[in-house]
């Protein structure tokens, strides 16, 4: 059993190089986000701007766990006990971190309409440092900068390897990166308002940000409870349905003694779990045929991964399967 | 990122108006030096504040010498408003105070009503158990004036090396 081959033994070598990269970057992003919590902890003194700064550092801290495990979980083969693998662990820990970003929104909105309301004013003095004495102000949007700019590129070279895997974690800690980026940046602009005397500019720029960290974090939890109640296959940013939905109709109806075909593909992390009711012309279809029609869905991509194809004398009524010319929507 | 041109505005902002940073954003330092009153509440704690000759009479102490001096420094004279911490609070919470005063420590629990300066002071004291506790002496300033804040933090660092 390779490490990197997600409890698919027949992984492209190209996917096993992006999972060997996804779990390098992953680490390092667990690294660097730790000394940015370090580094927040030491520049925030009593500032309550940046004690909120720190806790969201914290939580970013649990999309790259859940990553690292689920990827763990999924690589062990299927045994009696989990016929099925453990792919599962990605809705898993899709939902964990989608879950995370959520409550770091909520944390966000919180925390800036109760300073708003109170018309709490942040008192930010100075520091001593190397003998200089200076407005810790300017080391708040340092540290800040120092958190930002990390998120920016690591969050940008998640995405490419999270849409190559199907991987939803990936993704949904890609959001979380774009999350703390825009918290430090709205961060930089609220200290250097207070500043200037806006008490309230810090609470105003981290409310904008909360809206739209918010958006991520509730369209990721909805999307990660969709696929573990076995929703059709959507893409990895779950904007559309999966194009091997309609690909693999397209692909049995081809075939010669095909009359009729429904198509169910539920996406079980990584892979997907594909199965295809087949009606025949005649009555007879041979062993081979069958084995030859699972055959061309496992070509169609790695990542149909576990085929049944069955035949039926008609399509079961109260299943639901991909339909000829099925909507995009 | 979406925040620079913003950024560079509010850069340039400053740079044009010639504004300082940090400001206070009720103007309380600037007050200060326009009106020559400073006004600080005390609360008895010696040897940092006391009250030898009685409440109506000016207070003595280590931090009173201080402050006297800042006031003077900002071409002010200090206004003594005696009373307890939390009536103090109180006052300051309501824009009357610019300055609390009486041996509050980096440990007060009014740090959520009120700025604290950086400790001053920090030595070890005898705990009531024979043991000893390091205590680190600040002062209160209203929350949010940022530049009285600094400057009294700055007058401490010279006077108080």
């Amino acid at each position: 059993m390779s490490r990197h081959d997600l409890g698919h033994p027949a992984l492209p070598e190209e996917r096993r190089h992006d999972v060997r990269r996804a779990v390098r970057l992953e680490v390092v992003s667990l690294g660097y986000l730790l000394t940015c919590v370090a580094v927040v902890a030491a520049t925030m003194g009593n500032s309550q701007a940046m004690k909120a700064a720190w806790i969201e550092d914290l939580l970013s801290l649990i999309p790259p766990t859940a990553f690292l495990i689920a990827v763990r979980v999924a690589r062990k083969p299927p045994d009696p006990e989990h016929p099925y693998g453990h792919h599962r662990s990605v809705a898993t820990g899709h939902l964990v971190a989608a879950v995370a970003l959520l409550t770091m929104g909520l944390y966000l909105l919180y925390d800036n309409v109760t300073k708003l309301v109170t018309a709490e004013h942040p008192s930010i003095g100075t520091v001593q440092l190397f003998g200089l004495t200076f407005w810790q102000g300017w080391l708040m949007v340092a540290a800040m900068v120092y958190t930002g700019v990390g998120p920016v590129i690591l969050g940008r070279l998640k995405l490419p390897l999270a849409e190559r895997l199907h991987d939803k974690v990936l993704h949904a800690d890609a959001d979380m990166n774009k999350a703390d980026w825009m918290t430090a940046g709205g961060a930089v602009l609220g200290v250097l308002g207070i500043g200037l005397g806006l008490w309230w500019a810090d609470a105003v720029a981290a409310l904008a940000i909360s809206v739209s960290v918010l958006r991520d974090g509730w369209r990721n939890v909805r999307h990660a409870v969709d696929a573990l109640v076995d929703a059709r296959a959507h893409t990895v940013d779950d904007t559309e349905p999966h194009p091997l939905n309609e690909a693999a109709r397209q692909r049995l109806s081809e075939l010669d003694w095909v009359r009729e075909v429904g198509i169910r593909v539920r996406d079980q992390g990584h892979v997907f779990h594909l199965e295809g009711f087949v009606v025949p012309h005649q009555g007879q279809v041979t062993v081979a045929q069958l084995e030859g029609a699972a055959h061309l869905l496992e070509e169609l991509d790695w990542k149909v991964h576990d085929v049944v194809v069955t035949v039926v004398s008609e399509l079961p009524e109260g299943k639901v399967f991909v339909t000829r010319g099925d909507d995009r929507s | 990122m979406r925040g620079l041109p913003l950024l560079v505005a509010l850069v340039c902002l400053l740079a044009g108006c010639g504004l300082s940073i940090p400001s206070d954003p009720d103007s309380s330092l600037e007050r200060i030096r326009s009106t020559g009153e400073l006004r600080v509440g005390v609360s008895p704690h010696p040897p940092f504040t006391d009250f030898p000759d009685g409440l109506d009479a000016p207070p003595t102490g280590t931090e009173v010498d201080l402050v006297t001096g800042f006031a003077e420094q900002q071409g002010a004279r200090p206004v003594w408003t005696p009373g307890g911490e939390e009536h103090l609070v109180e006052l300051m919470k309501s824009q009357q105070l610019d300055i609390i005063i009486g041996g509050l420590t980096s440990q007060t629990p009014y740090s959520t009503d009120v700025g604290v300066t950086r400790s001053y002071l920090t030595q070890d004291e005898p705990t009531s158990d024979g043991g000893t506790r390091s205590r680190s002496y600040v002062m209160a300033v209203t929350m949010g004036e940022n530049a009285l804040l600094t400057e009294l933090e700055r007058y401490l660092d010279r006077v108080q090396p």
